[in-house]
């Protein structure tokens, strides 16, 4: 197949950040996870009972990075669920959700990749707000179909500031997240809204890839778009580094949704049921074995050789 | 003070470990990772369990998995594959154990001569290497591979290209055959039957073509440590060195340390001359430093961890070769579609194999679906349909190169692993000085700053893409042959895991960081003995035997040089690691 040229990649103006990685979507849009009156200063001065904004937008990160995996986890593994729907491609055998596969990968993302904080959280603060110093609300969004009221961006560009500000670890899972959602607006910008929380859960399966191509093939392009000041020492390694997030997402997703980690109880080291990809693919009809009786003899008789 | 410290107890560290503890000098080994001294225990045969790279029981990092692994930085798609641990990466090797190929050692002379990596030779003749070939092959010991159904379809394909069988341990040209495997031929009731009940040592011995390769291997239940069929360090050469005095005249056992992370290796001038005394360690459970002195110092931590130890401990660097000419065989992975069941994924993960000197060689991989399903998505040339992100080539395969994904991979998996073959690219890569380790600028862990592994993958040498291009069209002929109905070319982006020469030994100071008796240019009494001391990518055989060898030769020049002895290779002959005194001991110890 000929390579078509990929889209140009252009410098974002900061304030459509967070529109385009969904938070606004997720928090407030149809659909959204946060109730409006929360997000009115009038309610949160007099009402006690609110919780801190950091609370309130913890939550919504988290489901919507769980919900931008799914679209990750789908395209690595499509299945009967409403995210392969989405994406043009269900199959009718079990597939990533199936599997587990987004637990998996936020798991992985949010426990054990060792990825540099010194990275992960400018890259993390960029992504999830995109307003750290010009302050949303000021500017005036036109997003398609979100009608969004002033006071309800001003508590939201709080709320992150505040989370971001916070001592707290950002997990993983959130900046890789907001890149995929980052890149699926470039992709295709009416993804700011539609089913699911996420843009990136909403493209076709050849956007998604469209998605990818711009990510793999990122030298300054990606890095400009950030537009994060990285310490000079770290600079240089942003943009390797992407390109290895990039491979990696789409391999890990495989991994994991092709593995045994949805079945798998760590107490027992034993298989609660048999893996979807076993059933899929035919392996080990019968579990873990000892040996097989596929021994046929050596290849023309010869059991050594000898100069 | 230590007559010897030896750094990483991987591929390479042990050999010189038990082949010094058999002269009866006082050798502690030191290990980053965990010791699985009870695998039953601590392994399964599940993929995520045991490979995932950030959580399996193999992947570099503490024993404790509650703790994230190791981070290295890789400034490009690519995936370097090392574990911590005794047995190091050998631990999910598959034991292929093939010679390297004459034409990259010094003084050859055959037709194609000048087809090799001319400028990194080894500093020695092959027919220098072949005593030490002879002894890690009669130790291990290297066996030829038991054949199963996918090796079967592996060789129908092999007939139909036009080449010779190998049947020889060098390999002289062109031509096929089943593996040299560091793997116990089957016995008994190994691989004739599939009932559990009947898979007990001893009444099986050897291979029970279980397919646990890279899980580990701890079969036939019930065997003794050094008895297991695959003979990763774990299982042979350790064994040997923790039990010396009882196969050895005069042998002294080593002591082996793990989770302990060697984080400084020191050198201080004496006559005028820089040299090695000793090292540091970091528990990694109590985060406790210590320090020992040692009259030699071996660095056996991999191509990956030694140019890292090397910097942090501050060593010079004079002609700037530490962590330069890494090669990686520069692989490539091809997947064939059959209608019949080709046996995969039971059995050896390899025993087949297809030299091609000087362009490299193939050899069949089976794998289990989590890793088929990953060996299909690491890629340079995107998602097959979608995009070729800048490459993309057509051939003898079907479509373009790329990524088999989603809907298209769940389609190809759907049709039964057993009816896959895969086929490993394996090329002749040249050494080249961008392909290197340096430190990252990356947060340091805490054991001091990371190593950055940079692969300058789109810019090899004409000679090495044109050694991958020639032996990926043979790898689709080969599919072909065997009666692929299709075959797919995934184009991997750089899966680093055939690691060598990136301390390289060389004849000249200009290009190499260790001399030709494997000490190290910059300190006295610095030894490197494992992979990065390769002189070059061996043509393209998988490393671990060739390193081997180099290891073994290079204790002999530190018994010789430091402590007096003679060399004992060509007049003694070597105990082989599955000795029954081996065995005694091991279960005296608890082990
Ligand atoms: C999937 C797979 C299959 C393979 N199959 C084959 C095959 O069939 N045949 C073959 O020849 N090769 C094979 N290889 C390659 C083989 O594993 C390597 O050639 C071999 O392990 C290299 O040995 P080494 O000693 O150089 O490094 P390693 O085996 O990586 O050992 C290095 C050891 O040093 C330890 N270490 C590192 N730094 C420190 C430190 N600072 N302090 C203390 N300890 C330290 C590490 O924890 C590790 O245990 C395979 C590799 C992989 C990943």
């Amino acid at each position: 197949m000929p390579d078509a040229d990929p889209p140009a990649v252009e410098p974002l103006a900061r304030r459509a950040f967070p529109a385009r990685i969904g938070v606004l979507g997720a928090a407030v849009g149809a659909g959204g996870l946060l109730t409006r009156s929360l997000l009115n200063p009038a309610d949160a001065a007099t009402n006690q009972l609110l919780p801190p904004a950091v609370d309130l937008i913890r939550p919504v990160l988290a489901e919507l990075a769980r919900d931008t995996l799914n679209g990750l986890t789908v395209f690595a593994m499509p299945g009967p669920d409403a995210y392969s729907r989405t994406q043009g491609t269900p199959s009718p055998t079990p597939g990533a959700m199936e599997s587990g596969a987004t637990d998996f990968m936020i798991n992985a993302l949010d426990h054990f990749v060792p990825f540099p904080d010194a990275i992960a959280q400018p890259v993390g603060a960029a992504l999830v707000t995109g307003l750290a110093d010009s302050g949303l609300a000021d500017t005036g969004l036109a997003l398609p179909g979100l009608s969004v009221l002033p006071v309800e961006l001003r508590t939201l560009d709080r709320a992150l500031a505040a989370y971001l500000q916070s001592d707290e670890t950002l997990p993983l899972s959130f900046p890789i997240a907001g890149l995929l959602n980052l890149m699926a607006t470039q992709v295709n910008p009416l993804a700011v809204n539609g089913p699911h929380l996420s843009p990136f859960a909403r493209l076709t399966y050849a956007e998604k890839a469209a998605a990818f191509e711009l990510i793999e093939r990122t030298d300054s392009d990606l890095v400009a778009l950030l537009d994060v000041h990285f310490p000079e020492p770290l600079k240089a390694s942003v943009s390797g580094l992407l390109k290895f997030v990039g491979g990696a997402l789409l391999e890990f997703a495989t991994f994991g949704a092709y593995s045994e980690y949805g079945v798998f109880d760590k107490e027992t080291k034993a298989l609660r049921m048999r893996p979807v990809s076993w059933s899929l693919t035919g392996y080990q009809p019968d579990g873990p074995v000892e040996g097989w009786d596929d021994f046929i003899g050596y290849y023309q008789g010869r059991k050594e050789v000898h100069d | 003070m230590r007559d010897v410290i030896v750094i990483g107890a991987g591929g390479g560290g042990p050999v010189v470990a038990k082949e010094l503890a058999a002269k009866g000098l006082d050798v502690l080994l030191l290990e980053a990772g965990p010791r699985h001294a009870k695998p039953r225990d601590e392994w399964t045969t599940f993929e995520d369990d045991a490979n995932n790279p950030l959580t399996g029981y193999f992947r570099p990092g503490p024993s404790d998995r509650s703790k994230p692994a190791w981070f290295r930085e890789w400034p490009q798609n690519s995936f370097v594959w090392q574990l911590s641990g005794v047995g190091g990466t050998t631990q999910h090797f598959y034991g292929n154990y093939p010679r390297a190929y004459p034409g990259v050692f010094q003084g050859y002379d055959g037709a194609d001569r000048n087809e090799y990596d001319v400028n990194h030779r080894f500093p020695f003749t092959y027919a220098e290497m072949v005593p030490y070939f002879e002894w890690v092959e009669a130790t291990m010991p290297v066996m030829t591979a038991a054949m199963g159904h996918k090796e079967q379809t592996f060789f129908r394909g092999a007939e139909t290209l036009g080449l010779p069988v190998q049947t020889t341990k060098t390999t002289l040209g062109p031509s096929y055959r089943p593996q040299e495997n560091a793997i116990l031929q089957p016995g008994g009731t190994a691989g004739k039957t599939s009932d559990k009940n009947l898979l007990n040592y001893p009444q099986a011995t050897g291979c029970t073509f279980c397919g646990y390769c890279f899980q580990g291997c701890m079969r036939p239940n019930g065997a003794p440590r050094n008895q297991f069929a695959k003979r990763s360090t774990d299982n042979s050469y350790v064994p040997m060195a923790l039990t010396a005095n009882v196969w050895a005249r005069g042998g002294r056992p080593i002591e082996l340390i793990t989770d302990a992370y060697v984080t400084r290796v020191h050198a201080e001038r004496r006559h005028g001359v820089l040299t090695a005394t000793g090292v540091t360690w970091r528990d990694n459970n109590s985060g406790a430093e210590h320090r020992e002195d040692a009259r030699v110092v071996v660095m056996s931590g991999g191509c990956t961890e030694n140019p890292r130890l090397w910097f942090n401990s501050g060593l010079p660097n004079p002609n700037g070769w530490v962590g330069r000419g890494y090669t990686d065989h520069f692989f490539d992975w091809l997947i064939g579609s059959f209608d019949d069941s080709t046996g995969n994924p039971k059995g050896v993960g390899s025993s087949a194999r297809l030299d091609f000197p000087p362009y490299g060689g193939l050899e069949n991989v089976g794998l289990p679906p989590a890793l088929s399903a990953f060996a299909g998505t690491l890629s340079d040339s995107g998602i097959r349909g979608q995009y070729g992100n800048g490459r993309g080539k057509t051939g003898p395969w079907d479509g373009p190169a790329g990524r088999v994904m989603g809907p298209e991979l769940k389609e190809l998996m759907a049709g039964g692993i057993d009816k896959l073959m895969t086929v490993l690219v394996i090329t002749d890569d040249d050494v080249e000085p961008d392909n290197r380790v340096t430190l990252s600028a990356l947060p340091a862990d805490e054991n001091g700053p990371i190593p950055k592994v940079t692969f300058k993958h789109r810019q090899r040498t004409a000679r090495t893409v044109r050694n991958r291009e020639f032996m990926a069209r043979k790898a689709a002929e080969l599919l072909r042959g065997a009666g692929a109905k299709k075959v797919y070319r995934i184009d991997w982006a750089p899966l680093i895991l055939h690691v060598q020469s990136s301390m390289r030994m060389g004849a000249s100071e200009q290009n190499s960081v260790v001399n030709p008796r494997g000490e190290t240019r910059a300190v006295k009494r610095l030894f490197v003995a494992d992979n990065s001391a390769l002189s070059n990518a061996l043509g393209g055989p998988n490393p671990t035997l060739t390193s081997q060898a180099l290891a073994t030769r290079t204790a002999e020049k530190i018994f010789a040089t430091y402590f007096g002895g003679d060399p004992w290779v060509r007049s003694e002959s070597p105990v082989v690691s599955t000795d029954p005194r081996v065995s005694v001991r091991l279960g005296q110890l608890g082990l």
